[in-house]
């Protein structure tokens, strides 16, 4: 991470993003920091961005203007440089069905550029993740969707990124599974990760983030603090937006 | 990066239980069709040697007689198996082994197994080289065809590129991984045929272990082709079904239909004559001759010698007259075979062109060719043995005939030797072509081989750098 003279760079910034395809915008004009140790929650409905501004950070999509930057470096010129700085959970963490958790960690694991890491240690922290100890060794095949879901924090915990990327990762987590996800959230932003977190959850989201922006048809159109508001409020707002315009949520 | 890739994948492919089944049955295949042609090269070498004392013995044992009624009685010649032909047969089923060397013709090779097998052991004959050439591409497009399109269906393309690692590192581990699980199923066989190779006689091939060093160089290099190829697919294609149908359609044209179509295309631009018009053919000419090889005149030839050596009588010859005559046919004979047998033996090498430039589509026909050249069964290697046996005959021939002109005076065919004449003939003496001279021949091919490797490595790590995450 590096520091400005006016405090530390924005892990994750967007200037001016905006993607499109064909003749539609998919992002349009996003401007958006996120400094380390924040939760930004990006809600909107199907098709308003979020996934797409999460693909530009990642350097799997390229911009159409503006550009996206980790730790102040462009995605589209260093894609190997910020990808190391980041780590990515889809909504469906998808592994290698005929391996164990732990032979996937640790693929993941060398991949992200962690070296060696022992095998205790990488036990460790899929336990941390959640994991029940002696599952770890068990095929990834008989795993349900949250025990995956917690294979792939356990991929972000182990490369010890800066930032996470997290798209709509509670999504069809029972209550339970999304709590435990919540906390390891909470676990990651007080290492001082920054978090960006594509969601439709807005309980989650008001829960879990320290800040909220909400997409519709590739713009942001408000950002909250969540620490101003209550789950109410927040319900309120998002459905006043998508409502606007005849929109539906 | 790329070791930890290629380790993922080896462990996972080894893990799969459509691997270990296909590769069981792959590799017992390859393991038994070398095993088989190992076998039956044994036994073609020890009837062939058993056969050849036999003939020699009848030749040596023939009984007092006139020396040219001994080149009527003839001698058999067997092609040699050489060493890597237990790996594949090549045309050696269709061309035969043997040739009844005897005066006044050129006789066709006889004992071709494909003319006194059954149905039945047509379809199941399978070598060791239709495994290599047929089922090793098909096992590797089974185990490729997901490696970036099944990826992206399941969604971990995204997680792993996310990670930071290169597509081509991800290829090339892939690669690595695939190649590594295939060498588990190789290695045995290539023991086994390195094996078979150096304890058993290697026979009398010119350089036995540099040929099946280059066989497996040969063979190494299809199979990367084919891995590479089938990861520009992968990468290409939007769906694993999608690049699986594309595939298995190259698997199929490379292996069925191009061959049937060089057969074919071969034929019709450098058409060949069947048996019976060949036949027919030389027979014609030589009662006839042609134009420019007319048929020598007994009396002509009885004339020539009178007065060449100026006496009035062929009693007064000290040369026996039949025997020059003899001798004059019999390379009036040489010339009409040359002629017909030339034009047949070139008819089939601009046929053999075709295949190894239509390699440029297949790269099977390439394939095929060095690997029946690298084992001494194409049709090159089976005209440098016939025409080795055919020096042999005229050879024979010339003796006979010699000693009939320089011994018997009589002009008839009451003169006869025995055993001593008979002995002192040589035997057969063949050596086959060197390692250079097959590559020498080979050359298209070679380079046909050598360009679908690169297209393929080249178009792989075009398509790779191009795949979408999804």
């Amino acid at each position: 991470m590096t520091e400005s003279p006016t405090g530390p760079t924005p892990l994750l910034e967007a200037r001016g993003l905006s993607k499109d395809y064909g003749d539609t915008r998919a992002v349009d004009s996003l401007d958006l920091t996120i400094a380390p140790g924040e939760v930004y929650c990006l809600l909107g409905p199907n098709g308003a961005g979020k996934t797409t501004t999460i693909n530009l950070f990642l350097g799997f999509v390229a911009p159409s203007a503006g550009q996206a930057l980790v730790d102040g470096l462009n995605v589209s010129t260093h894609d190997r440089e910020t990808k190391r700085r980041l780590a990515y959970i889809p909504e469906q963490v998808m592994l290698y069905r005929n391996l164990s958790g732990l032979e996937n960690l640790e693929y993941f694991a060398a991949l992200g550029g962690q070296g060696a890491l022992d095998r205790n240690r990488l036990t460790e922290i899929l336990v941390e993740a959640g994991l029940e100890r002696e599952t770890v060794g068990r095929r990834v095949s008989a795993y349900s969707k949250g025990m995956r879901q917690k294979v792939g924090i356990a991929i972000a915990m182990a490369k010890e990124a800066d930032a996470l990327l997290l798209d709509e990762p509670t999504s069809g987590l029972d209550p339970k599974a999304s709590n435990e996800f919540s906390a390891l959230v909470e676990r990651l932003r007080g290492r001082g990760v920054a978090v960006l977190m594509a969601t439709h959850d807005l309980f989650r989201a008001k829960d879990t983030g320290t800040r909220v922006g909400i997409m519709r048809y590739g713009r942001l159109v408000t950002e909250l603090s969540t620490a101003e508001i209550g789950h109410a409020d927040l319900e309120r707002i998002y459905l006043e937006h998508m409502q606007a315009n005849g929109g539906s949520p | 990066m790329i070791r930890h890739i290629a380790r993922k994948e080896f462990t996972d492919v080894l893990r799969d239980g459509r691997f270990r089944w296909s590769s069981i049955l792959v590799g017992a295949l390859l393991l038994v069709s070398l095993a088989h042609g190992w076998d039956q090269t044994r036994k073609a070498r020890q009837e062939h040697a058993a056969a050849q004392a036999t003939a020699r013995e009848h030749w040596d044992t023939q009984g007092e007689k006139n020396p040219h009624s001994a080149a009527h009685y003839g001698i058999y010649a067997f092609k040699p198996r050489l060493a890597l032909s237990f790996v594949d047969e090549g045309v050696d089923p269709y061309t035969g082994t043997s040739v009844w060397l005897e005066a006044h013709r050129q006789n066709d090779f006889l004992l071709r197994p494909a003319q006194d097998a059954t149905a039945a052991q047509r379809i199941g004959a399978l070598t060791a080289a239709q495994v290599l050439q047929h089922l090793l591409p098909l096992l590797i497009i089974l185990l490729t065809f997901g490696a970036f399109a099944g990826e992206r269906e399941r969604g971990t393309l995204r997680q792993l590129l996310a990670t930071g690692i290169g597509r081509r590192e991800l290829a090339a581990g892939k690669a690595l991984g695939i190649a590594g699980a295939l060498s588990l199923l190789l290695a045995p066989a290539a023991l086994v045929g390195a094996a078979a190779l150096v304890v058993a006689n290697p026979g009398p091939a010119a350089s036995p272990l540099a040929r099946a060093a280059v066989l497996a160089g040969v063979y190494l290099a299809y199979f990367t082709a084919f891995l590479a190829l089938s990861l520009a697919v992968s990468a290409w294609a939007r769906s694993a079904r999608t690049a699986l149908v594309v595939l298995l359609t190259v698997w199929v044209v490379n292996g069925l239909v191009a061959p049937r179509v060089a057969v074919d295309l071969s034929k019709r631009l450098h058409p060949t004559p069947s048996a019976l018009e060949f036949a027919r053919t030389v027979e014609q000419e030589m009662a006839t001759g042609v134009e420019g090889i007319p048929r020598p005149d007994r009396d002509e030839s009885t004339r020539r010698l009178l007065a060449e050596y100026g006496v009035e009588s062929v009693e007064d010859l000290p040369i026996n007259a039949v025997g020059v005559y003899l001798q004059e046919s019999e390379e009036f004979g040489n010339r009409i075979f040359d002629r017909n047998y030339g034009a047949l033996w070139d008819a089939f090498e601009r046929q053999g062109v075709v295949h190894e430039t239509l390699a440029v589509a297949a790269p099977l026909l390439a394939v095929r060719t060095l690997s029946m050249g690298l084992a001494g069964t194409d049709v090159e290697q089976h005209r440098h043995f016939a025409s080795a046996a055919e020096t042999y005959r005229r050879d024979l021939m010339r003796r006979m005939n010699g000693d009939m002109t320089e011994n018997s005076l009589t002009g008839d065919f009451t003169y006869t030797v025995g055993a001593e004449v008979w002995e002192a003939v040589p035997p057969l003496q063949y050596a086959a072509p060197t390692l250079g001279w097959v590559l020498g021949n080979r050359g298209l091919s070679l380079a046909v081989l050598g360009t679908w490797l690169a297209g393929a490595i080249l178009a792989a790590a075009v398509r790779v750098r191009r795949a979408e995450v999804g």
